[in-house]
């Protein structure tokens, strides 16, 4: 990934919610992301995930207020001193809860909302809306209240109105913790096809670890407010008993190909495979 | 809950009201509102409130206007009885006939009668609006003369809050019976109030973040995804609006004859019967209304 442009840098960065004597909610976070790069987000609730995420768009520290050390830096910009409003050109956000996320009457209203804020045209508007509800899959929707959309349909709608304000970077906090397995699929699907064929950034803080395994370029491990472990999925799942520890899950395969080696069934060399095709190619040999 | 609650929104329709701007529609109502409050005159209110049904039968929106119109009435015949044996009225005040500690008054007869005619005129002038206009719309063409565009967001979360915050006080009532605690009733709804709210705030946080993060709330040009647009007929709804309501505020102020108060007398039949049939009507109402919201 070095030959891609580092787009988002962390130096030294920690917040505290409260006042500088609680305990912060990260703690002195060097991050660098890559243009085009699928970054998933794993720690367990708590572990500083939604924090570091609403620093990339600048909502830490301009709209909620704590104590901010350390610099963001997206795309050239310190979200210190740029406004939200201009980091929206750059970063969409989605979050976990999407009946949260929207207020308006109609799904095409929904998804104007932001771009009303920039001052799009009328048309721009119009043929936004309908490019954005073609890559979520919600074209034919336009006029439906959003609140009387399934959980994955809302979802895919919040994903829409982030589009909407074409971000370069696509931020997402657990986006299928109150949808459905069906729902879920769907959203997956987006994020995978937004970084696959628009080259779009992603980072998403998941649960899932089987589904970041297979997309995710990067994963990302964090506890208490800190980065442990930061590489490829293949790197950071060989960390067997380090993710244990943390009380984390990790893909079947590798936790597989680990038991196998610690029953002294087979040695499998680390990094171990974390999807079932690379389980499937490594195996092959063994058995 | 559910049974209680009477959704007062558009009715989808395509009446020539329908098709009108929300702006002269608005500007009517406001024109009404005026003219009922500048007047006590039975005929002029009476009048008004049957225009006001005309409008709510030709654009179709009678269903729904009728389930409203079948809260406010029996509420509003309270005012009869009440005023009737207290006027809000200037003494003296003639007594027409009285039974132990009660009086019913001439003037009280009258002053309940013209505020019945005077909330039910207000009331069907802006169902008629509401009912007929996209709330989209509305807002649309109310920024458009100036309002500002945070509170214009303000109204539209706000409606959109009430069907949800509905449904919330339906999951928290559920959980409650599941926990064997009271479930129907107002004795269970009092309870469910602190997670139905708290769950409100921690909403309205998330979605100001969620709003920040797509340039809510900043400064510079805005536009406007939702067009509204004035034809000429609007513009001439608009001119009416400001002319016919405005003559007739002006002439039921100057017009000193207006004033029937004294002039109208009302027999001690007419009198007794109309306040006996508006307490009664009143007291099924809350009969009803008791029994379902014990139910619900």
């Amino acid at each position: 990934m070095s030959d891609k442009k580092p787009i988002i840098e962390f130096k030294g960065v920690t917040f505290w919610y409260g006042g500088a004597n609680d305990k912060p909610a990260i703690k002195n976070i060097n991050l660098t992301i890559h243009e085009g790069e699928y970054v998933a987000l794993l720690g367990l609730n708590g572990a500083g995930k939604t924090t570091l995420q609403l620093c990339i768009n600048g909502v830490i520290p301009n709209s909620i207020m704590g104590e901010f050390e350390g610099e963001v830096i997206v795309y050239g910009n310190d979200t210190y001193d740029t406004p939200v409003r201009e980091m929206a050109k750059f970063v969409g956000m989605v979050f976990d809860n999407p009946e949260f996320q929207l207020s308006q009457m109609s799904v095409a209203e929904e998804i104007a909302l932001g771009m009303e804020s920039l001052g799009f045209s009328y048309d721009e508007m119009t043929k936004t809306i309908t490019e954005v509800l073609e890559i979520v899959g919600l074209r034919g929707l336009e006029d439906r209240s959003p609140f009387g959309l399934s959980g994955g349909q809302q979802q895919r709608l919040s994903i829409a109105s982030a589009l909407a304000m074409r971000p370069k970077i696509l931020v997402m906090d657990e986006p299928t913790s109150n949808v459905d397995p069906i729902g879920k699929e769907e959203i997956f699907a987006v994020a995978e096809q937004l970084n696959r064929e628009k080259n779009m950034t992603v980072i998403m803080a998941e649960h899932e670890v089987e589904v970041m395994a297979a997309y995710a370029d990067i994963v990302v491990v964090m506890h208490e407010g800190e980065i442990l472990l930061n590489g490829t999925p293949e790197e950071v799942f060989s960390n067997v008993d380090l993710i244990h520890k943390l009380g984390l899950r990790m893909p079947q395969v590798t936790e597989y190909a680990h038991r196998l080696n610690q029953l002294n069934l087979a040695s499998i060399k680390k990094p171990y495979p974390v999807t079932l095709d690379s389980a499937v190619e490594r195996f092959k040999d063994i058995l | 809950m559910q049974g209680i609650v009477i959704p007062i929104t558009m009715v989808p329709g395509n009446s020539t009201i329908h098709r009108m701007n929300p702006l002269p529609k608005l500007l009517w109502t406001l024109g009404i509102l005026a003219l009922s409050f500048s007047t006590r005159n039975i005929a002029v209110l009476g009048v008004a409130f049957l225009i006001g049904l005309l409008l709510v039968f030709y654009s179709g929106i009678t269903k729904a206007y009728v389930r409203v119109a079948m809260i406010l009435f029996p509420i509003s015949l309270t005012l009869i009885t009440l005023q009737s044996i207290a006027p809000a009225f200037p003494r003296p005040w003639t007594a027409i006939v009285g039974f132990g500690p009660f009086t019913i008054y001439q003037e009280g007869i009258y002053s309940g009668i013209s505020l019945l005619l005077r909330i039910m005129a207000m009331t069907t002038w802006a169902m008629v609006t509401i009912m007929t206009s996209h709330p989209s719309d509305i807002f649309t063409s109310l920024k458009k003369i100036g309002m500002p565009y945070v509170l214009n967001f303000i109204f539209v979360m706000t409606l959109q809050l009430i069907p949800i915050l509905q449904s919330e006080f339906g999951i928290v009532l559920n959980a409650q019976k599941s926990r064997a605690m009271k479930g129907s009733g107002f004795g269970a709804i009092l309870p469910s109030m602190v997670p139905v709210f708290v769950g409100a705030i921690e909403r309205v946080q998330q979605l100001s973040i969620s709003l920040e993060s797509r340039a809510f709330g900043s400064s510079g040009q805005k536009t406007s995804f939702r067009q509204v647009r004035m034809a000429f007929s609007d513009y001439v709804a608009l001119f009416l609006g400001f002319l016919v309501p405005g003559a007739a505020t002006y002439w039921v102020i100057v017009d000193k004859s207006l004033d029937w108060s004294h002039s109208m007398v009302f027999s001690p039949a007419f009198a007794i019967t109309l306040v006996l049939g508006a307490t009664i009507g009143f007291l099924i109402f809350v009969f009803f209304a008791i029994r379902a919201a014990l139910s619900a």
